[in-house]
């Protein structure tokens, strides 16, 4: 459902609107935040044996929402990027511009949280 | 709207109507560049408070076993040390030096809420000053600048010094929101027509940057501040692990906002530095889309690094191992930044006068504190030398190297523009030289000091410990900068009489402030230019003359207002003009009796804090009455200026319905700390337990929220009427929402009345307490402002032809609504559906 909101959201705005420049990394801090405070939650209410090693429930559902985040950023990087190749009305200079550094944006934000997601591949959640 | 004009008539009703008043009324201004200049005056004097006590505690390190202050003296000033440098320095300087600059970087004539500006300086010195008195009492606070609990709380710190610090700080705070918000609004809202956001100075983007990481990342201190406050003084155990509270709560919240802090001090640093090296190199400045992205990413990852701060406190493994990984990553960035310097360094033709030798400084300092960060960042690593000099060493490289080299450059750079003289060369690089032998002989040794086990924050050591010759070394390296520092103030003050004048643009710089007259006049430009370029004055060396001669915009003044353009946040069109408000005394009246609730909160005597809240809020209502269509402002009139753009006052959709925005975002992120904390303390706190049927009565939440809902869509109803310029029976409408609102404040008054709640026996309890007084402060202000609205439609201050005020108040309804069904949703249904005590 969350995927679906940002999604019809992403969708209203032009790649042009400067939200877009912030869009890609608001979605990296939500989705921070929710690893974060899930793994929290989730290791309080359930947390599974250590020797089960970093396979488990938590981890799974937490690598699920990582791929599924990071998917659509890459998406959002993707559009953005392809509208700055499109033809640009002389008139809205702006376009290229917020698109193609929010474009860099979306990428990082997929690449920040592929590599801060890493850890959970290795180590056991509740420790 | 454009053309020439009888320059010298236009320019002494200029004057007339931008000069601040004379003697005692200057205490009025309102004006940025007199407010920035006093924010850097006062920043610089609290700068050299901090650098005395910095020298007292270097002093009495030097040698083994000296007694020359007390262990208790030396823990005030250690403390009060850190509190100035980073509270009453670096922030407040900071945002003087934007607050200076922008509107002339962005080729506007003031900021776009002058009063707040003022209302920001007032709280920032009179928070300062309560501060300091506490030093000068010999009551300073001694639990270090970040207050950790249990050390900072009552059983621990029984005397009055945590108080000061809490209460002073977060007046202070005030102060940096509201330069937070003003900055904000005015740099999307107020460039100069044709200033895109492609064409917007590097500057500026690193100042949005900034003021906007204000306004998300103080939050959570201020409310740190508070809950620390009503657990001293009314014994509500946020932070108590007896009773279900939990002192990590404070660390998780203090570096909420202390390590976005960091970042909020070094991009405006990096922003001088991005506005200098093309300058000095001539050529524009490499990656300008590189850079921008660098700065976003910056203010948002900065943010995902707080508990690399907290590595040793407990946290679970993979959490640190989160941290770990995000507080490398935020290098990236920083190194994006350097690459470009050193790119547009490279392909430039450097001339190496002053302001670029502090910049080379920062270049060398700034690289090797980063570089200590990655190490710090390593989990390991950080467990070896936690809490030892080497953490010492690496923060003042970052904070010296990251923002006093660049702040020194700016000081040099734009110094002459305020003063139209220039500094001497000679004295400048004996400045330069001795703070930087100085900066680095104290800080780089006490590298190698943490690595030998010298632990922070100890008044004293053992000889032989191989502590020795290091910290002397250190201590003599103290001294050697505080003689370079001492320099470049002494080449300050002397410049203003014996420093030879400066030239129209000294360094052939490319930005609009160096079109303007040194010193520039209190409306800055005469004209308003039409920009075409990130380079205005590279373009056109002589647009600074012709806009002084008035062939740009925005050339009436008959009307008598303050006036600046008001213009789309991305294309920079004029879409309205904005009427600034004149001299004022509202803003000192209102800081004054804040100032007073903040004593008399430390003196205990509440219920002259009651009184003083009340002082405060009367001139703060008197402020937003004289808005808009007030007599005193810009009321309607038969000729109202049709064929020009509107006022601010006749449109939907003006900086001041931005800057609600802007406020509802900060407080938003107050919100979401306390949500932080409620979660936090359930999922972590040791001893946390609540019953399984809450204390609150879920009726009586229901049905106060549902008049709150009411009177909200009623409120909307009529906003939404004004707007289609329909006026017939709003005021009505808007009494029925006040009606509705009271009714609403009243039963959630029933509500906490009624419910058992035993705020000092458990947290759980003074959580629930805390929200529902946070909604009831909404809902009340709702209330009052709403019926303040009322009262302007009978006064014809609000009308279908002045429909702004609804549209800016709308907001607020909307936010009030917004937290008080989350709160219910997550305070109250969410533990009853997961079982409360769990």
């Amino acid at each position: 459902m969350k995927q679906f909101l940002m999604k019809q959201t992403f969708m209203k705005l032009s790649t042009g609107h400067p939200a877009q420049l912030v869009i890609g990394l608001t979605v990296w801090c939500v989705w921070f935040v929710a690893v974060y405070g899930g793994l929290s939650v989730a290791c309080e209410l359930a947390a599974p044996e250590p020797n089960r090693g970093a396979f488990n429930t938590i981890s799974l559902t937490l690598i699920v929402l990582t791929v599924l985040t990071v998917l659509w950023l890459a998406w959002g990087a993707w559009t953005c990027w392809q509208s700055t190749t499109d033809e640009v009305d002389s008139t809205e200079r702006q376009t290229p511009f917020i698109a193609r550094v929010s474009a860099g944006l979306y990428a990082v934000a997929a690449l920040a949280a592929l590599i801060v997601v890493w850890p959970l591949l290795m180590l056991p959640p509740c420790l | 709207m454009t053309g020439t004009v009888e320059t010298s008539k236009f320019v002494r009703e200029l004057n007339r109507v931008w000069a601040n008043l004379p003697g005692w009324g200057s205490l009025s201004a309102v004006n940025h560049s007199t407010i920035g200049l006093r924010f850097m005056v006062t920043g610089m004097v609290f700068f050299l408070i901090g650098g005395i006590l910095a020298m007292l505690v270097r002093t009495q390190l030097a040698l083994p076993e000296q007694d020359l202050i007390s262990a208790e003296l030396y823990n005030q000033a250690f403390t009060m040390h850190g509190t100035v440098m980073m509270f009453l320095f670096a922030i407040p300087v900071l945002e003087g030096l934007a607050i200076y600059l922008i509107p002339k970087m962005i080729g506007a004539r003031d900021l776009v809420f002058p009063r707040i500006s003022a209302l920001g300086y007032y709280c920032y010195l009179f928070g300062g000053i309560i501060i300091l008195s506490s030093l000068f009492l010999g009551i300073a606070p001694d639990s270090g600048w970040f207050m950790y609990t249990p050390l900072s709380s009552s059983v621990f710190s029984p005397g009055p010094g945590s108080d000061f610090w809490l209460l002073g700080i977060t007046f202070v705070e005030i102060s940096a929101m509201a330069a937070g918000i003003e900055l904000t609004v005015s740099i999307l809202r107020t460039r100069a027509p044709g200033m895109t956001l492609s064409r917007m100075p590097i500057f500026c983007w690193y100042i949005l940057a900034m003021a906007l990481m204000i306004v998300f990342g103080f939050p959570p201190l201020i409310l740190a501040s508070i809950l620390l406050e009503l657990e001293r003084a009314a014994g509500m155990p946020f932070f108590d692990v007896a009773a279900g509270g939990d002192p990590l709560l404070w660390q998780h919240l203090f570096w909420l906002f202390g390590h976005p802090e960091v970042y909020i001090i070094f991009l405006p640093a990096a922003g001088i530095v991005s506005t200098l090296i093309p300058v000095f190199s001539g050529r524009p400045l490499v990656g300008y889309r590189w850079i921008v992205l660098s700065i976003i990413l910056t203010g948002f990852i900065s943010f995902g690094l707080w508990v690399h701060h907290m590595f040793t406190v407990g946290i679970p493994q993979l959490a640190q191992a989160f941290f770990s990984v995000a507080s490398m990553m935020v290098a990236v960035p920083t190194a994006i930044q350097v690459f470009a310097w050193l790119a547009t360094l490279w392909m430039g033709k450097v001339v190496f006068r002053l302001p670029m030798l502090w910049i080379m400084g920062f270049l060398v300092i700034f690289v090797c504190g980063g570089l200590t960060g990655v190490m710090l960042a390593l989990v390991p690593f950080n467990w070896q030398v936690h809490d030892t000099h080497f953490v010492v060493a690496h923060m003042h490289y970052v904070l010296v190297g990251g923002m006093f080299f660049p702040l020194m450059a700016g000081l040099y750079y734009w110094l002459p523009l305020v003063s139209g003289r220039m500094l001497s060369e000679r004295m400048g690089r004996w400045g330069f030289w001795l703070t930087f032998i100085g900066f680095n002989t104290t800080f780089l040794l006490m590298h190698l000091t943490g690595l030998l086990g010298m632990p922070r924050r100890v008044y004293t050591y053992e000889a032989g410990l191989g502590w020795d010759w290091l910290n002397l070394l250190s201590s003599i390296g103290g001294f050697i900068m505080a003689a370079g520092v001492a320099m470049v103030l002494l080449d300050l003050l002397l410049h203003y009489r014996f420093g030879r004048k400066a030239t129209s643009n000294p360094w052939q710089a490319d930005t609009l402030e160096w079109a303007l007259d040194k010193p520039p006049a209190p409306y800055n430009f005469v004209s308003l230019p039409r920009i075409q370029s990130r380079s205005p004055l590279w373009d056109d060396p002589e647009l600074g003359e012709r806009l002084q001669a008035g062939e740009g915009s925005l050339v009436s003044i008959e009307h008598g207002r303050r006036e600046t353009w008001g213009t789309d946040a991305v294309t920079g069109e004029p879409s309205e003009i904005c009427h600034l408000p004149t001299n004022s005394w509202w803003p000192l009246m209102a800081a004054g009796a804040l100032a007073l609730v903040c004593v008399s909160l430390l003196m205990r005597w509440y219920p002259v804090a009651i009184l003083g809240a009340v002082l405060a809020a009367l001139p703060l209502f008197r402020w937003s009455w004289e808005n808009g269509g007030h007599p005193s402002a810009a009321p309607l009139t038969p000729n109202d200026v049709e064929d020009e753009l509107p006022l601010e006052s006749r449109t939907l959709d003006g900086p001041g319905r931005w800057g609600m925005i802007i406020t509802l975002l900060a407080d938003g992120a107050l919100y979401l700390s306390l949500l932080f904390g409620w979660f936090y303390l359930w999922t972590a706190a040791p001893q946390w337990s609540a019953p399984d049927d809450g204390p609150l009565s879920i009726w009586g939440l229901v049905l106060s929220g549902a008049l709150l809902t009411l009177a909200s869509l009623r409120f909307r109803q009529q906003a939404r009427r004004l707007a289609r310029g329909d006026e017939i029976g709003v005021q009505s409408g808007l009494w029925q929402a006040t009606a509705l609102g009271a009714l609403h404040v009243l039963s959630l008054i029933a509500v906490l009345w009624v419910a058992p709640l035993a705020i000092t026996d458990n947290a759980y309890d003074a959580v629930l307490f805390f929200m529902l007084l946070f909604l009831l402060f909404h809902s009340a202000l709702a209330v009052i402002i709403t019926a303040l609205q009322a009262w302007r439609i009978k006064l014809g201050y609000v009308s279908a032809r002045l429909p702004y005020e609804p549209q800016v108040v709308w907001p607020f309804w909307l936010y009030t609504t917004g937290i008080f069904w989350v709160s219910v949703a997550l305070f109250v249904f969410l533990p009853m559906a997961w079982g409360a005590s769990t």
